[in-house]
């Protein structure tokens, strides 16, 4: 199974240090609270450049999601097909994802999500959103 | 009115388009240089300005080295490889409206069939130790992106896709049935214009749902065709345009949009099921002294079919929401209410990366396509990131 990794002088970042020590962060404002992603030296709104990293509730909502079926690499080829996804968090912000490897899950656009790290090697995790345990559908929990 | 762009497009000059060019990108730009200038009755030595996309391979002092244009006083690039096709044209009409230039051509060439294909992960991916490692810091492919396995731009239009399924409520047969309305009429098109990549080759709505899925909702017959070749047009003042008696095509508006998100590849852009900024059509059509309701045909930079029902929306040339039923009714088709993509677009004339498409709303208004239609205007854009107005003078 074919993970793609940032390369290595990436993986010393907090975003993926952070994850890698299991929990997703948000490159968050410390002046006006809003947290942003990608990661960015400045708030895009209220322009402070005091910034941190906090940690996300990881409650989420589905905004798309496609099943690639065709590999675009060689070395993808056994990974298909395989989900991505475009999730937006409860602090605001928008994130690409997907479902961990192997794992299927019914997907509706608009549908509740919950994050969930999983660690591909000691320096590497990732970010997957999987339907979220729901009153009325307790097949999902 | 008044506020009108005084500029025209007054030739246009190609290369065939195929899937190995056999010559290198240099000759494949000076050929359709030269095409385009005999085109408009004007000669090398009156070209003194030269736009381009960042992402052509051959420059500016290349192009006046080769052809050994004599003063070249203006030369401007624009961003990216397709996204700003209409952009391009702003900046050239731009440096002939400050008068930094007279005579300025647009041109692009490129081998991106036979040389690294947008299309591929090898683009922005590299092999380390068996893995895959990405280096990119924005996307496609991306250190945020890739490792989802999210790497080109045709994934990202599955998204765009099904954002919009998601939005109005349209289930897998309703997408199939309105991108297949697409994909088909326009290749209904291409058979008719001996340019398009795919004119021998005809496609029906049986062979488009068994058409192989790339990306869900997406199927191959969704995407645009990867291609060799050449484009160039000369743009020159009205007032020049009148006295050269060439079949000019006039610039009526033209403009750019990047808003929080939208670049790179609207990813994190408020919406993905619009694409747009809400008044961009407004904007537009206002500066041409026009409303939507006056637009004849559109030209739509269709990397993917998808992007036909988010532009006409976007725009308002139909309503929000209106796509499936104006294309499952034949409104974009040959008769329709707005014609739509008439050589083919990007899916069946081939991708060159909106040139083209630009290409096509000059020869419908100078009455030169090969599915003419009756039109005084068009719009082109590129889901609002560029747009124009094109009249016909
Ligand atoms: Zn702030």
């Amino acid at each position: 199974m074919t993970v793609i990794r940032p390369s290595d002088d990436y993986l010393d970042q907090p975003f993926w240090t952070h994850l890698a020590a299991g929990t997703l962060h948000l490159s968050s404002c410390e002046d006006c609270g809003k947290a942003h992603h990608p990661p960015s030296p400045i708030c895009p709104h209220c322009r402070s450049f005091n910034t941190g990293w906090k940690p996300a509730s990881g409650r989420a909502t589905l905004k798309s999601f496609t099943e690639v079926r065709h590999p675009v690499h060689t070395l993808l080829e056994p990974a298909v097909p395989y989900v991505v996804t475009l999730v937006e968090l409860e602090e605001g912000v928008r994130m690409v994802s997907g479902l961990p490897p192997g794992q299927e899950a019914e997907l509706r656009v608009g549908m509740a999500l919950e994050c969930t790290v999983i660690r591909h090697d000691p320096r590497f995790a990732l970010p997957y959103f999987l339907p979220a345990p729901a009153a009325g559908h307790p097949d999902t929990a | 009115m008044g506020e009108r762009m005084k500029t025209s497009i007054v030739g246009l000059g190609q290369t065939e388009f195929s899937k190995n060019s056999g010559r290198s990108e240099l000759k494949l730009a000076t050929e359709a240089i030269l095409a385009a200038l005999e085109d408009a009755g004007l000669e090398v030595d009156d070209i003194d300005g030269l736009v381009r996309y960042t992402w052509d391979h051959t420059s500016e002092a290349t192009i006046v080295n080769a052809l050994g244009i004599k003063a070249l006083k203006y030369y401007g690039e624009t961003e990216f490889g397709g996204v700003n096709c209409c952009g391009a044209v702003a900046q050239a009409s731009a440096a002939i409206e400050a008068g930094l230039a007279s005579c300025v051509v647009f041109y692009r060439a490129l081998n991106a069939r036979s040389g690294v294909r947008f299309g591929r992960g090898e683009r922005v991916l590299e092999e380390v130790d068996g893995g895959l490692v990405t280096r990119q810091p924005e996307p496609p492919g991306d250190i945020y992106s890739a490792p989802f396995g999210l790497l080109v731009p045709g994934q990202h239009h599955a998204l765009y896709a099904q954002a919009y399924a998601g939005h109005y409520g349209l289930d897998t047969e309703a997408m199939t049935e309105m991108l297949g309305a697409i994909a088909v009429t326009q290749r209904g098109y291409a058979n008719g214009n001996p340019r398009a990549l795919l004119h021998d080759r005809t496609l029906s709505m049986e062979e488009y749902r068994a058409g192989r899925v790339i990306s869900t909702p997406l199927r191959i017959y969704d995407y645009c065709l990867e291609t060799d070749g050449a484009m160039a047009m000369v743009i020159v003042s009205r007032e020049r345009a009148r006295s050269l008696g060439a079949k000019a095509v006039d610039v009526l508006a033209a403009g750019q949009h990047i808003f929080p998100g939208s670049v790179p590849m609207y990813l994190y852009a408020a919406d993905t099921h619009s694409l747009a900024p809400e008044a961009v059509g407004r904007e537009l059509f206002g500066k041409a002294g026009l409303s939507a309701s006056d637009i004849d045909l559109a030209m739509i930079y269709d990397a993917t079919s998808m992007m036909v029902p988010i532009a006409l929306e976007d725009f308002g040339l139909i309503g929000r929401g209106e796509a499936h039923g104006f294309f499952t009714s034949g409104g974009h088709g040959p008769g329709g209410t707005l014609p739509v993509n008439t050589h083919g677009g990007l899916l069946s004339e081939g991708y060159f990366h909106g040139l083209n498409t630009i290409a096509e709303g000059v020869r419908q208004l100078r009455g030169e396509s090969h599915n003419q239609v009756s039109a005084e205007t068009a719009l082109v854009t590129l889901r609002g990131a560029s747009s124009m107005v094109l009249g016909r003078a």
